[in-house]
């Protein structure tokens, strides 16, 4: 060994001079190659998937969204079979004993021929759920906002979406921090805040990939509503996605252990305080896409009355503000804080 | 006891050490043109680091501008905190690092340090040759120049033809010759090798020895921080040693040896008739005590084992005893100039690091 190899690392044609932005966009790279493989919480999240798509699918497939279709309670009907029962036809039918009905006639809904005028009003009122169930507006728009209202509300932006973009955007300084190889970026010439940003942008598209793929799997597995849904809510769910993406990258580069850091943050945070009434919810990230879904729910003239979780929505500029300002502030902190961030115990 | 913190060299690496601990104005002796054209390779300015109420490192001044230093002390010496500040890992609590008159921290002095940790973690993954080329172009270079000082280092280190495999079925020296290889990529001035030599078997370590000192010859300079003091010592003979977070000595072994007052001179000497030189070296003031060992089996001179004072001085009367009488010397050998001993004398114990 020791043999020479002379002038092997001294000619430096100007071409070949190392440069510090082809060092950031080799480190980008890098990062994204370096997410390639599935790791534990890409299966977890694949499982997730898996199960939230299977699910919708299910309730699809059974209608479920269609307020016809639904049962009142679990004893009775469906709600058509409910209208239904309460159409004059039916009740005299019941009283008559013409017809056997699951549950047995209130008071209310017996007939009495013997006051017409009485009779005349109970009917056209009793008969109102009929008509309302035979308009395909109100059908639809209710099947929009349940879906929008179950799916994307609470099971996508509540814990789907967190938890996809935990997934990856925490491992991005997380892995290479457990497996102590945050050594070899760090020796590197490149600004530590490059290094921050690079890592962020070679793990954005696997965020958005699991995000926005997850989004548009579930939207396809809810039929008419959820296709609608991804029409109208992908600005908001891309947001959101950027904006959690922001934060766990910011948690990975803050916490030892940022997958649990990042899971205690959504389950405690972001799914019980930010559903608490009061200003607290203010804090969380969901509740400005839950409100940009809720503007364009309502600009659309949907009954947004059936979300009753987000009767203090902020309005949508807003909500595009604070989420911009998320992303943009989480990642200029990251950066800030990561160029004086001393890596001891991982260096 | 605490020598001196500064490590003015010439231009061939010698190390020369300038006086005691407090002097106050530590001059530099670097040579002229270098000192007034360009700023020290690496300085540290009276650099104090806190780990919370730990104190790692103590108002540590110390300057290197070439050849080959060792670093030494035992564990929690402050070595590591030393090496990984040097190389712009941790800043200062107090005081200033900088590398050619760059701060350390600043991503631009990376350019003139090349690291090889003492971390033993890489991407598994890779193969050690894909690995090199990747730490290549996070320098900053072109795929092809990547790939040209790709094969250059791995040549450099002796794994241009075993780089294929994947980092994880690497043996221990190998991933050792794969970190000094990605080191030595961007050229630099300055190297920073953290215990290199460790878990590397004999002939390797020779070789990496032999590839140290052509860099040394090269004109570059390298801190090296290891606990083999042996081979730290065929190396190189300029230390830096480290106790309790402060550089408690700096030179050649033998000016830290001289400096050394309290602790007695070794001295053995092999002569045909050890009870008469005995009674003349008992005549010497710095003699303290003489003894008279039996010779070992097949040899024929006895040995005797002189303990002194003051070394130098010992050694300019010795000197002189020796024509005046005509003495017939077999062997003059220093028992405790060793980087052990010295290590010994000035951490306590048996200097075990």
């Amino acid at each position: 060994m020791a043999r020479e190899v002379p002038d092997a690392l001294h000619t430096h044609p100007r071409s070949e001079q190392p440069s510090v932005v082809r060092a950031f966009g080799v480190l980008v790279v890098q990062s994204f190659q370096r997410h390639w493989r599935i790791r534990q919480m890409g299966w977890v999240a694949l499982g997730l998937l898996a199960l939230i798509v299977f699910w919708v699918a299910l309730v699809t497939q059974r209608n479920g969204w269609n307020l016809a279709e639904r049962r009142v309670r679990r004893t009775t009907g469906t709600y058509q079979q409910e209208a239904l029962r309460l159409l004059p036809t039916h009740r005299y039918w019941a009283a008559t004993g013409d017809e056997e009905f699951i549950t047995p006639p209130r008071p209310y809904e017996i007939p009495n021929p013997l006051q017409p005028t009485e009779e005349a009003f109970r009917s056209l009122i009793l008969s109102i759920p009929y008509a309302v169930l035979q308009s395909d507006q109100f059908l639809y728009s209710w099947s929009f906002m349940t879906y929008s209202r179950w799916v994307m509300h609470l099971v996508f932006l509540g814990f789907a979406l967190p938890l996809f973009t935990l997934s990856y955007a925490s491992g991005a300084f997380g892995s290479d921090r457990e497996s102590r190889v945050l050594i070899w970026l760090m020796t590197r010439p490149i600004p530590r805040s490059g290094i921050y940003l690079a890592k962020f942008l070679g793990t954005l598209p696997w965020c958005l990939l699991w995000a926005m793929g997850g989004f548009v799997a579930i939207g396809y597995a809810g039929g008419a509503p959820g296709r609608e849904a991804l029409s109208r809510y992908w600005p908001a769910a891309l947001m959101a996605t950027l904006a959690f993406a922001s934060l766990f990258h910011l948690m990975g580069a803050i916490f030892r252990r940022p997958v649990v850091v990042g899971l205690v943050y959504v389950f405690f945070f972001e799914a019980v305080v930010a559903a608490l009434p009061g200003s607290l919810k203010l804090l969380s990230l969901t509740f400005y896409a839950r409100s940009l879904m809720y503007n364009e729910a309502a600009e659309a003239g949907y009954p947004v009355e059936l979300l009753p979780a987000m009767t203090e929505a902020v309005s949508s500029p807003t909500a595009w503000a604070v989420l911009t300002l998320a992303i943009v502030g989480l990642n200029g902190f990251g950066m800030w804080l990561f160029a004086r961030w001393e890596y001891r115990d991982d260096t | 006891m605490t020598v001196e913190q500064r490590i003015p060299r010439g231009p061939a690496g010698n190390l020369q050490l300038l006086g005691e601990p407090n002097a106050s104005a530590a001059q530099s002796v670097a040579p002229p043109q270098r000192a007034t054209l360009e700023p020290p390779l690496l300085l540290f300015e009276h650099v104090s680091k806190w780990y919370g109420p730990v104190l790692a490192l103590n108002q540590v001044t110390l300057e290197l501008t070439g050849g080959i230093t060792g670093l030494v002390g035992a564990n929690g010496a402050g070595k590591s905190t030393l090496l990984r500040m040097a190389n712009g890992q941790i800043q200062p609590t107090m005081g200033r690092v900088t590398i050619r008159g760059v701060e350390a921290w600043d991503w631009r002095a990376r350019r003139l340090v090349g690291y090889c940790p003492d971390v033993d973690a890489f991407y598994e993954d890779l193969s050690g040759r894909r690995f090199v080329w990747t730490m290549a172009r996070l320098c900053g270079y072109t795929r092809r120049e990547a790939t040209r000082r790709t094969e250059a280092v791995l040549e450099r280190v002796g794994m241009a033809h075993r780089a294929e495999r994947k980092l994880r079925g690497y043996s221990k020296g190998m991933r050792q010759r794969i970190k000094l290889a990605q080191a030595l990529l961007h050229d630099p001035e300055l190297l920073i090798l953290d215990e290199p030599l460790s878990g590397i078997d004999p002939i390797g370590r020779q070789e990496l020895l032999e590839l140290f000192q052509s860099l040394a010859v090269q004109g570059k300079c390298l801190l090296i921080s290891s606990h083999e003091l042996e081979a730290l010592e065929k190396l190189t003979n300029h230390v830096v040693i480290m106790a309790r977070g402060r550089i408690a000595a700096v030179g050649t072994l033998p000016q830290i040896r001289d400096l050394l007052d309290d602790y007695p001179l070794s001295v053995r000497i092999d002569v045909p008739q050890p009870r008469e030189v005995a009674q003349l070296l008992l005549n010497l003031p710095d003699v303290l005590a003489v003894d008279v060992a039996p010779p070992l089996p097949h040899e024929s001179p006895e040995t005797l084992v002189v303990k002194a004072t003051h070394p130098k001085r010992f050694y300019q009367q010795f000197g002189q005893l020796v024509v005046q009488h005509g003495l017939n010397i077999r062997r003059f050998e220093p028992l405790d100039e060793s980087a052990h001993a010295i290590l010994g004398y000035l951490l306590g114990g048996s200097g075990k690091t």
